[in-house]
This record gives C-alpha cells, structure tokens and sequence, in this order.
C-alpha cells in the first residue's frame, strides 16, 4: 500500500512539472509570430540576427525537435543570454537574485505562517468566544486587502512622511558597508516594508484554515476522552493542536515550493533585486530565456515541495497510506 | 418558496457576516450600475490639469493625465464585480460537471478527472496566470477565462466528495430501482443537494479573482481600457503620487478592493455556516 501511494504520488508530480515545462514551452510558441520575430519588432533587430536566432532554437524545425532541444537546454543549465541583460548570461542572472528572494520569502514565510497559526489556534480553542470573532473577522477583513496597496500605504506612511524606513532596493546603493554586520543590519532595514506588508496581509488564510481545523479537531472523542480524565487544560491543547496542525503545515510547504518565484508584486512594488522581480521585468521586455530558467526552477521546487508534503502527510497521519487515495 | 426565504433570513438577516457582507456588496452593486449618475465625469475625459490635488470639484483629485479620479473609481466597481461574479460562475459550471460525473461514475473516469484536479491544485497559480495574462493578451474576458480555468478544480473536489457520500442515500439508490437514468439521478436527485455548497464557495472564491485581477491590472497585464481599481493603482503607482502628496489617489481604490473582497469573504462564511453547521460560531 505504501509503495502504491509513493509510486501515484510520484507519477502526480511528473505529471505537474512536465505541464508546467510544457506550458512554458508552448506558450510563446502559440503566440503570433515566433519567438524570434517578436524579439525582432521589439529591438528592431537586423533580419541576420533573426535567421541564426531561428536556427539556434531550431524554430525551423518540427516541434517535437524543438521540444527535445528545449528540454535539453533546460537540463543542461545552458539557459542562454538574457535580451534585456546581454551580454549577462541567464544562470549568473538568476543566481544573483535568488539569495534576495530567498532571504525576503524565507522571513516572511516564518513571520506568515507563524502570526497565522498561532491566531488560528486561538480563536479555535475559545470557539464563540470574543477571542475567536474578532480574530476571525480581522483575518476576514485583512485576507481581502491586497498586499501590495498595504505596500504602498506604508510606503507613504514610513518612507515618504516619516522617512524612517526605505520604499525601494534590497541595500541602500552606493554605500559601503565597514563590516558584515553593518551590512547585515543595513538588509534588515529594507526588509521591515516588504515583510510587514505581507505578513499583515497573508497571514490570514493560515489563521482561517489553522481555526478550521482546531475547530473539527475539538469535537472528536478523543478530546472528550482527555477531558474527561480530567486533564488539564494545557495538556488537552497539546493534544488538540498537535492534529489541528497539518492542514497549515502543508499549506506552509506548498509555499516553500512557491518561494523561488518570488513575490512578483511585492518585489516589483519595492524594486527588490529577487526573481520575481527579475520575472517582472522579463515579461515585460519578453525577455523570454529569463522567463523559461525562472519557471523551471519554480517548477522544479514546486514539485518537490508537494512531494515532501505529501510525505509529510503519510507520515503524520498513518491512515492516508491505507486508502487509495488522500 | 417559503424554504427559500427561510434560507435566505438566516443566512442574509439572522447572521451578521451575511448581513454585513451583503450590505457591502449590495452598496457596490448600485455604484456599479448607476455609475453614469453618480460619476461627477466621464473617466476617461481630460477634465483637469494632470496631478490637480483633491478640492470641491474633484474630491479625490486629478491622475497624472488630468482625469478624474473619483470617476474612475467608481466606474472601476463595475469591473471588480464583473470579474467577481463572471470567473467563479464559470468555474463553478466546469467544476461541478466534472465533479458530479467523477464521483457518480467512478471508476476510469474518477480517475482522470481526481487526477487533473490534484494536478491542478499543486499548479502555482499566479505566476501561471501572470504569464498566461501576459501572453494570451490583456482584454477582461480574457483574464476571466484564465481565472476560471485556474479554479474549476477546487469546485471539482468539493462536488466530487459530496456525491460520493449522497450516491449511497437510499432515495438514490430507489430511485435507480424503479429505472431512473443515471443522468435523471444524478441531475434532479443529487445536484439539488450540492447546490447550496456550490454556491457558498462560489461566493468565496469571488474574492480571490477580484484580488488577482486587481493584482494583475497593478502589474499593467490587465486590459488597459477597462477602468479597473488595480489600473488606478497602476497609474499612482507609476505616476508618483506620492511624490505629488496624492495619497487619496492610492487610498481609495485599495479600500474598493479591500471592503468588497471582504464583503464575498463574510456572505459566503455566512452561507457556508448555513450549509456546513459544523463551522457555526456559536457552541452547540
């Protein structure tokens, strides 16, 4: 049974990451004209240049050629130049960004989740209570709000009127830093807008799920067994928040999945040098070698996050491994 | 009829999230609608200097191209409420077909459709979406198309679960022994129990195409000509309103998005509660 649930698992995953590819692949394909021509219109590019781009992504080629090439490019890490960048190659772009992206996205999946999780249990165990409404409408009300306006408002408030905290960059440019710490302290500094804005914003979607959750937890038998023993009420929480915990536990992991595509909008919104921003900026200049690295790394932390949180699950709830299906 | 406006007392009167939330959307919808009255211009009309500060005649003030800003606001509800109700609708018809022939039929057909839907649950959804916008082009009805093909799974699961359990009622089964078809059964005998549970979480997801379309508008892949709120957003965003003191301009539509997301998110946990009395508020 084990095996069968690894193995369906397994084949789902493929399945995910060879669409997401595929997409990637097809997508610019379906477009009107070719890959090159739009290139062509958007830089005014000579009709030489054109031709040796065609037969360098072998666009004269059948498809399923070019689908071989692609992939092959992918895998290889030979990702290419990037148009807007040139004559920067795509990996030392992409691998400049990504400690930025994972740095922002790693605080604020921690500061996210945790905020969230720690509301959700809460308002769950006082269910009725004062506690639970008003933890539960704020979250309704804050889930609603889209996090890049938050972004701007603080921006205003903190950047433009008090002037405490920058709106933009990672570091401030141009300024040497004497020593790590400095440096460290400097990062940090920028970090305060983006990671507030989106922790008062995403928070709310693990509070409901995490309230949810202790909610239905609460009213199986073996709550009512533990209180009835008469146990404390400390230790009947333990018990209660130790099973209401999976449902948030793997929306955190699909998260981590999702972190090396960047926030797209909070990045774009405070100029941080992450990948999403570096996504941003290539659609917009269909910087598309760019566009194709990004979403194959995405798709490749995708699927291994949501294998890891399916295993997650196995693991924790022995039942899922029995039955056919999760 | 009278089970309907039962129905509609408690999760509209008796519950103070429906009531609220309602009162929200129903402010929204008549904005909406009379938006050619209530605007004091035409949206799209030069009607000012650019960067004009809010005064008596332009409350919020003018955009960095002179038009008014409290006009496109109010014409932008229409777009929020348009796409808040046209994508869930549509992903609601994909997902609950498929979800009803899945968890009626079985079998192969189970298979396919359960596997497509776990597939497209672990999809990351918006940077998808982002370069779908971006590539299939920006129109309205596009972005709603995309919307829904990105959220007909969640309906699927719902729906799919929900008749496994009502295929084993013995109505059903007597009504498949007096020789009911299984597309009679599975119409008029189980699709009136999903309704309720389909509606609720229609209602939910309404908030969240509402916040990727503004989000999406904010990034400049929405459609340029529709007067959308994260459009608006757009234009302070590049026209430096706050370097010119125009926090109104800001402001305003984030608070459009905001309150109405919040007003789908409070009616659908209302009908939700109503359909679903193991999420209700109060102790039993």
């Amino acid at each position: 049974m084990l095996r069968y649930f690894l193995l369906s698992r397994l084949l789902r995953v493929f399945i995910v990451f060879f669409i997401i590819v595929l997409l990637n692949f097809l997508l610019p394909r379906a477009m009107p004209g070719d890959p090159a021509s739009i290139l062509a219109n958007e830089y005014n590019l000579p009709a030489d240049t054109v031709r040796i781009l065609r037969s360098m992504w072998k666009l004269d080629r059948p498809l399923y050629e070019q689908f071989f090439a692609y992939l092959e490019s992918l895998f290889t890490g030979q990702w290419g130049y990037s148009y807007k960048y040139y004559p920067r190659t795509v990996y030392e772009l992409v691998m400049e960004r990504l400690p930025w992206t994972l740095l922002l996205q790693g605080i604020t999946s921690l500061t996210v989740s945790g905020l969230g999780i720690i509301m959700g249990i809460l308002a769950g165990w006082r269910r009725g209570s004062k506690v639970d409404v008003s933890i539960t409408v704020s979250a309704i009300v804050v889930y609603a709000i889209p996090y890049y306006w938050l972004a701007l408002m603080l921006q205003y408030v903190f950047g433009y009127i008090l002037k405490v905290f920058p709106v933009a960059h990672a570091v401030t440019p141009g300024l040497p830093h004497a020593n790590f710490f400095e440096y460290a302290l400097d990062t940090l500094w920028h970090l305060a807008l983006p990671v507030t804005a989106v922790t008062l914003t995403a928070y709310a979607s693990y509070t409901l799920v995490t309230r949810n959750s202790m909610v239905d937890v609460l009213e199986e038998d073996f709550i009512f067994v533990a209180k009835a023993k008469g146990l404390p009420e400390r230790v009947v929480m333990k018990h209660a928040i130790r099973n209401a915990l999976l449902p948030p536990l793997t929306m955190l992991a699909i998260r981590l999945g999702h972190i090396v595509g960047g926030a797209v909008i909070t990045e774009t919104v405070f100029s941080y040098p992450g990948v999403g921003y570096l996504i941003y900026e290539s659609i917009i200049y269909k910087d598309y070698p760019v566009l194709n690295a990004a979403f194959f790394m995405l798709a490749i932390t995708v699927i291994a996050a949501n294998f890891a949180a399916d295993l997650l699950y196995a693991v924790v709830d022995p039942r899922i491994r029995y039955v056919k299906r999760g | 009829m009278s089970s309907i406006r039962r129905e509609i007392y408690y999760v509209l009167i008796a519950n103070k999230f429906g009531l609220v939330g309602f009162s929200i959307i129903l402010a929204f919808a008549l904005v909406a609608v009379f938006a050619d009255h209530l605007a004091p211009y035409d949206p799209y009309e030069i009607v000012a200097p650019p960067y004009t500060p809010p005064n008596e005649r332009f409350l919020l003030g003018t955009n960095d191209i002179g038009q008014d800003i409290l006009s496109e606001f109010v014409y932008g509800a229409r777009v929020s409420l348009y796409v808040g109700l046209t994508a869930p609708f549509i992903a609601s018809l994909i997902g609950t077909m498929l979800g009803l022939v899945a968890g009626y039929l079985g079998g192969v057909v189970d298979e396919v459709v359960t596997g497509t839907v776990d597939v497209m649950l672990a999809l990351p959804t918006l940077p998808l979406i982002i370069i779908l916008a971006a590539y299939i082009g920006p129109s309205l009805n596009n972005i709603v198309l995309v919307l829904a093909f990105f959220g007909w799974s969640g309906f699927a699961r719902i729906v799919r679960a929900q008749v496994l359990s009502l295929r084993e009622r013995p109505y059903v089964e007597a009504a498949r022994a007096v020789g009911a078809s299984g597309f009679r059964i599975m119409v008029k005998h189980i699709l009136p129990h999903v309704i309720p549970l389909i509606i609720a979480n229609m209602v939910l997801s309404a908030t969240s195409a509402i916040l990727t379309e503004a989000g999406l508008s904010f990034l400049g892949l929405g459609d340029p000509i529709a007067k959308s709120w994260g459009q608006i957003l757009r234009r302070a965003q590049v026209g430096h309103a706050f370097h010119q003191g125009l926090w109104l301009w800001v402001f305003v539509p984030g608070m459009g998005i905001a309150l109405l997301g919040a007003g789908f998110t409070l009616l659908g946990i209302a009908i939700e509660e109503r359909v679903n009395p193991r999420l209700r508020f109060s102790r039993k």
